[in-house]
């Protein structure tokens, strides 16, 4: 059975589908309700593996593997302290060492690996390191902070456009409706044929119709690029380097045969060669055969090999 | 196309020296064994000397032609020739006394049967053993397919036989386009004959085809050595011309050297094998120097390609050409 279900009180999700699974530090997994009745007092000890654990602890189990859920949470512990990037290293090959140190201690941690020292490990390198992992925590939020306000004023952009052609929309339906009304007051009061009025209220419908489209037309000249481009910049219009190859020049095949040329396919029936061989029957041609073939694949073989190899 | 075949690069040999040092070596090699294996029946005395084993080789494989040409339903001609090649190439590198002919021959016609896609059930071919009972016949299938393996890999799993037949075609047409006077004659004589002898390991089947031509039209006309010189354009290419005139001479000795064994000597020789092979097999069970391959997943040795080859027959029908 690879249903999931709790491996306390054995419920499945085939058997109840809300079934909800929570996974805490160890690993290990229990349902909601069996964290509701273990941990009343808000800590108690795995069922599994006896590590004690706190209740607040319990976090939603996402992936299908519970092992999983407890690597993502120890990722994100690690990498609050080992978070150097990349410029903080001279060279590539360094950062690289430093990455897979991390992998290293993320995967000893989730495999219970050598946890004691592991863990030495982790609270020496904070302690070597604090200024560094202090300076570098500023950083990070401080580039969070500026990412979220492009963000916002990415989303007060949008707003604003919508409000734009919201008020745009209700102006061009206003003009209509008055345009209406004025027809309908004209013929209410005007002393002129009901035909004069109609065809000068369809002319004056026209022309707004038409300046509404030719508002519509007229887009306000943007001034960045959806790629946040800034328009009119001066980008560089150099070539890309040329790369000089050789080109492929085709050769024909040349294959020593040994013996004497033999005539091309086409040229048999030329030169005669065909009227020594037996006629292709009408049956046989169906399949594509031809009495050339059988030819050129006599004269081929009888060439072939016939001289003596030199040396 | 032979010009880059296996049997150009692996079994055409340049001197006739060659052929005779590989089977003193495959006789010598049979003797070590033998030796080595410590029977008391098998001595100096009994073992067949070299040109005692060619003696023999020539009886069986008179034997195989024999038993090709009454074959039915009649059996092509490169079918035969393809049969004899692997016999010949078999015994190169093997004793006579190692492996028995009479089961090796049948191996190998059989095995040409149908690699040359000549398509008949193996129990057919067995039916055709007229002399012996259906339970006999029964019998030497099964060696058949014992040995069949065996002959596959001494072959070198180099099973395609390019024979002389084609390229004699083929030179015939081209003959007849370039002198409208000449008249066929009928050079399969000279072909079946040359089947018989190492020309096949010798020569290209293109040679073989061009001499036996000329041989037999030389009868006629004298005009014919002039095809060499003026069609083939070997007029400039002294060397070459004079280096085919000299093959050509070597294959027509090689041919008259050819005589069949006498009876009276193939008949002692041949109860000296017998002795031999009984003696090998009265213990060979255990013997190490007789492990029976087949038994022991000789298969696994066989590359895939070829393991579908085995017992069974392919299902082409020969084209039409």
């Amino acid at each position: 059975m690879d249903d999931q279900g709790c491996p306390r009180c054995k419920t499945t999700k085939y058997r109840n589908p809300s079934l909800k699974l929570m996974v805490n530090v160890c690993g290990h997994t229990l349902c909601e309700n069996c964290v509701e009745m273990l941990f009343v007092r808000g800590s108690g000890n795995c069922v599994q593996c006896d590590t004690p654990l706190r209740k607040s602890n319990f976090r939603v189990q996402l992936f299908e593997d519970p092992t999983i859920d407890k690597e993502v949470e120890i990722r994100k512990r690690v990498l609050k302290i080992y978070n150097k990037r990349d410029f903080d290293f001279p060279s590539l090959r360094e950062y690289n060492d430093y990455l897979e140190q991390v992998e290293d201690i993320v995967f000893n941690l989730t495999n219970n690996i050598d946890v004691e020292n592991t863990k030495l490990r982790m609270e020496q390198y904070q302690r070597e390191n604090r200024d560094l992992i202090q300076r570098n925590k500023a950083k990070l939020t401080r580039e969070q902070e500026e990412l979220e306000e492009l963000l916002l004023q990415e989303q007060q952009g949008t707003e604003q456009r919508r409000l734009v052609a919201l008020q745009e929309e209700q102006r061009q339906l206003q003009a209509k409706r008055k345009n209406k009304q004025a027809l309908l007051d004209e013929l209410e009061q005007s002393q002129l044929p009901a035909t004069l009025l109609l065809a000068q209220h369809k002319v004056r419908a026209a022309q707004l119709e038409t300046q509404i489209e030719q508002q519509k037309q007229v887009v306000k000249p943007t001034s960045i690029f959806s790629t946040g481009i800034q328009m009119r910049q001066t980008v560089s219009l150099q070539p890309a380097p040329r790369l000089e190859e050789a080109l492929y020049h085709y050769k024909p095949l040349r294959v020593e045969t040994y013996g004497p040329p033999v005539p091309d396919l086409e040229q048999l029936g030329r030169f005669g060669y065909l009227n020594h061989v037996r006629a292709a029957m009408p049956q046989d041609t169906a399949g594509g055969y031809t009495s050339a073939l059988a030819c050129h694949r006599a004269v081929q073989d009888a060439f072939s090999g016939l001289f003596p190899a030199r040396g | 196309m032979f010009h880059n075949s296996s049997q150009r690069r692996y079994w055409t040999f340049n001197r006739e020296d060659e052929l005779e040092k590989k089977r003193y070596n495959a006789n010598q090699k049979f003797r070590m064994k033998a030796k080595e294996s410590g029977k008391p029946g098998l001595s100096e005395s009994v073992f067949l000397e070299r040109h005692e084993e060619d003696v023999l080789f020539r009886h069986y494989e008179r034997r195989l032609l024999d038993f090709c040409n009454a074959f039915k339903p009649a059996m092509p001609k490169s079918v035969v020739g393809t049969a004899a090649m692997y016999f010949r190439r078999f015994y190169l590198n093997n004793s006579i006394m190692e492996y028995h002919p009479r089961i090796i021959m049948l191996t190998c016609a059989y095995l040409s049967c149908k690699v040359d896609e000549f398509n008949v059930s193996s129990l057919q071919f067995v039916g055709n053993l007229l002399q012996e009972t259906p339970a006999g016949q029964e019998r030497v299938l099964e060696q058949i397919l014992e040995y069949e393996l065996l002959l596959i890999q001494q072959l070198n799993f180099h099973l395609v036989v390019h024979n002389p037949y084609r390229p004699m075609e083929g030179l015939l047409i081209d003959l007849k386009v370039r002198e409208p006077r000449v008249s066929e004659e009928s050079a399969d004589d000279f072909l079946t004959q040359a089947a018989m002898t190492d020309a096949g390991l010798l020569f290209s089947p293109s040679q073989i085809a061009l001499t036996a031509i000329l041989t037999a039209m030389t009868l006629f006309s004298s005009s014919v050595f002039s095809y060499l010189t003026e069609c083939l354009g070997l007029r400039e290419d002294k060397e070459t011309l004079s280096k085919m005139y000299d093959l050509m001479r070597r294959m027509k000795t090689l041919l008259k050297k050819y005589e069949l064994p006498k009876p009276e000597e193939v008949n002692v020789y041949k109860q000296r094998l017998e002795r031999i092979h009984a003696e090998l097999n009265t213990s060979s069970k255990k013997d190490p120097f007789r492990v029976n391959m087949h038994r022991t997943g000789y298969r696994a040795l066989l590359p895939l390609r070829y393991r579908s080859l085995l017992h069974t027959q392919t299902q082409f029908t020969p084209t039409q050409a």
